[in-house]
């Protein structure tokens, strides 16, 4: 904890350092970003574009886990279906993110469900990936155990394959919340009217770097508090279970 | 209630893996028929079948011909016995998310046994095996021979009728296989099971058994009764004469083993 407040400190110093050697409309000291983020929050529609944003990440997610959590786990389980699936799911992976916003929003038209459609599209085949590696990790001893002690399938389906899946959920539901905010900004900016990343854009197309850093500033603050307070803590909760790592 | 053991011809053979490959015979007509409340134990070396042996009997394999009954009535549809059946792997396999003492309820919620007599049950074999402390652990708390003592807990927590025990000490230091060999047969003279052990160990066989089954491929090459009145004495001589003869037998039915497959290799 110390440690890191130190280091929060130490590039606070390194950010106001840089910002003297750069004119402002370059680069801005960080008392002078926060002001303006203060005078954001005074002017009152900061909530609406974060809300907006922050409410496209959760569609935008859920949509990935929705699509990417059961190709994983098929993909996981059945060797016919991994065989099938794993060029597609490398084709899909390839494709750039721009690629699924230009189309969705050109086939879908320029609204919310476009937008959702294309951040679970771009998300969908990590979060695949990174549940088909986790699936092949789980240990089937144990559904011998439970079938010899007289475990019904769907017994075994939720007490015993479910919380063997279920760490591998939560670690694809960090790392697809970390790829999915940033196609969110990218999404907004070129096909949305509101949200973090039609402000940044907005921004930008007027140089205005104090308001562009302000923006950044916020929406980086509050993407780090979901992970590392509510996730974090989440996890903890969930697998109490597992052997503590000293480091 | 009759908790015998019937087993007539049985035979199982693995496909070959190639098209016109020549399957494996694991199980080579088999018969074997094992008493209400004796212990058994089988003895062979790797791939003579023993644990082909288990699956079958315990329903995790059903594809299998002969004939297999528990106190006079056949397996079901299901392949599962008609008795209840506890099982004890080599590994603990215990679920590593819940403490010790779900761990035992996991396996009583899928058995018949009344919830009014978990506790009752739980606190008699938790002490019994001197677990009473660790109830709240979770598996990576505990040592090796405590989870396969906890595992010891779990199978006799549904009351079987029949336990299968499949080389269960043979991951344990020799300090904790011995007193868990001596805990195993009072709870067993206490309680009265049909128990089919399989190890390696002739020691091991002859101490716990009223008979000693050597398989060697896959069928029967010596039966040895193992005549040492109860309760028996580790470092009794008898025993270790009863265990020599054993162990020739073991070794003889290992040189079969060998030999047969370098004569499948040769062709």
């Amino acid at each position: 904890m110390f440690v890191k407040v130190g280091s929060i400190i130490a590039a606070v110093l390194a950010w106001l350092g840089l910002s003297f050697l750069f004119p402002e409309t370059i680069l801005p000291g960080p008392f002078q970003t926060t002001m303006v983020l203060a005078e954001n929050f005074a002017n009152g529609d900061i909530f609406q574009h974060l809300f907006a944003t922050l409410g496209r990440v959760i569609g935008g997610l859920a949509l990935a886990m929705a699509i990417g959590i059961p190709v994983g786990v098929i993909m996981g389980v059945n060797r016919f279906a991994e065989k099938t699936l794993d060029i597609w799911v490398m084709v899909a992976l390839t494709v750039p993110s721009l690629c699924y916003a230009i189309f969705a929003f050109i086939w879908i038209g320029l609204n919310e469900t476009a937008a959702i459609v294309a951040i679970g599209l771009t998300s969908a085949p990590s979060i695949a990936i990174n549940l088909w590696e986790g699936v092949k990790n789980i240990d089937t001893r144990l559904f011998k155990m439970a079938k010899v002690f007289n475990a019904s399938r769907w017994v075994i389906i939720r007490r015993v394959l479910f919380p063997q899946v279920l760490p591998y959920i939560m670690a694809s539901l960090r790392f697809g919340l970390g790829i999915v905010w940033k196609i969110t900004v990218l999404v907004e900016l070129l096909g949305r009217p509101d949200g973090v990343g039609f402000e940044l854009f907005y921004w930008y197309q007027l140089a205005n770097m104090q308001q562009v850093l302000a923006w950044t500033l916020l929406f980086t603050i509050v993407m780090l508090f979901i992970e590392l307070v509510i996730l974090q803590n989440m996890e903890r909760k969930l697998f109490s279970w597992r052997p503590k790592v000293k480091i | 209630m009759d908790k015998g053991i019937s087993i007539k011809g049985l035979v199982k053979e693995y496909p070959g893996h190639r098209k016109g490959e020549r399957g494996h015979r694991v199980l080579n007509g088999l018969d074997l028929s094992i008493a209400d409340n004796e212990f058994v134990c089988i003895l062979g070396p790797s791939g003579c079948g023993k644990s082909t042996l288990l699956n079958t009997l315990s329903g995790l394999d059903n594809d299998y011909s002969g004939e297999v009954s528990f106190g006079g009535r056949p397996v079901g549809r299901n392949g599962k016995p008609p008795v209840k059946m506890g099982y004890l792997f080599q590994d603990p396999r215990l679920l590593p998310w819940l403490t010790a003492e779900r761990n035992v309820d996991f396996v009583l919620e899928n058995s018949d046994v009344p919830k009014a007599r978990w506790a009752e049950i739980k606190n008699h074999y938790f002490a019994l095996t001197g677990l009473e402390a660790f109830r709240h652990h979770y598996p990576h708390e505990l040592s090796g021979g405590m989870a396969q003592r906890l595992s010891l807990v779990r199978a006799l927590a549904i009351e079987p009728d029949v336990l299968f025990m499949d080389e269960p000490f043979s991951g344990l230091d020799e300090l904790t296989a011995r007193r868990m060999r001596v805990d195993l047969l009072d709870i067993w003279s206490r309680t009265g099971k049909t128990i089919l052990f399989i190890t390696h160990n002739s020691y091991e066989a002859t101490f716990l058994a009223d008979r000693v089954v050597v398989l060697s491929q896959g069928n029967i090459r010596e039966e040895i009764r193992v005549e040492v009145p109860r309760p028996r004495d580790y470092d009794d001589p008898a025993l270790f004469d009863i265990s020599k003869q054993v162990s020739a037998n073991f070794i003889a039915a290992a040189e079969e083993a060998e030999r047969a497959r370098l004569e499948q290799q040769a062709g």
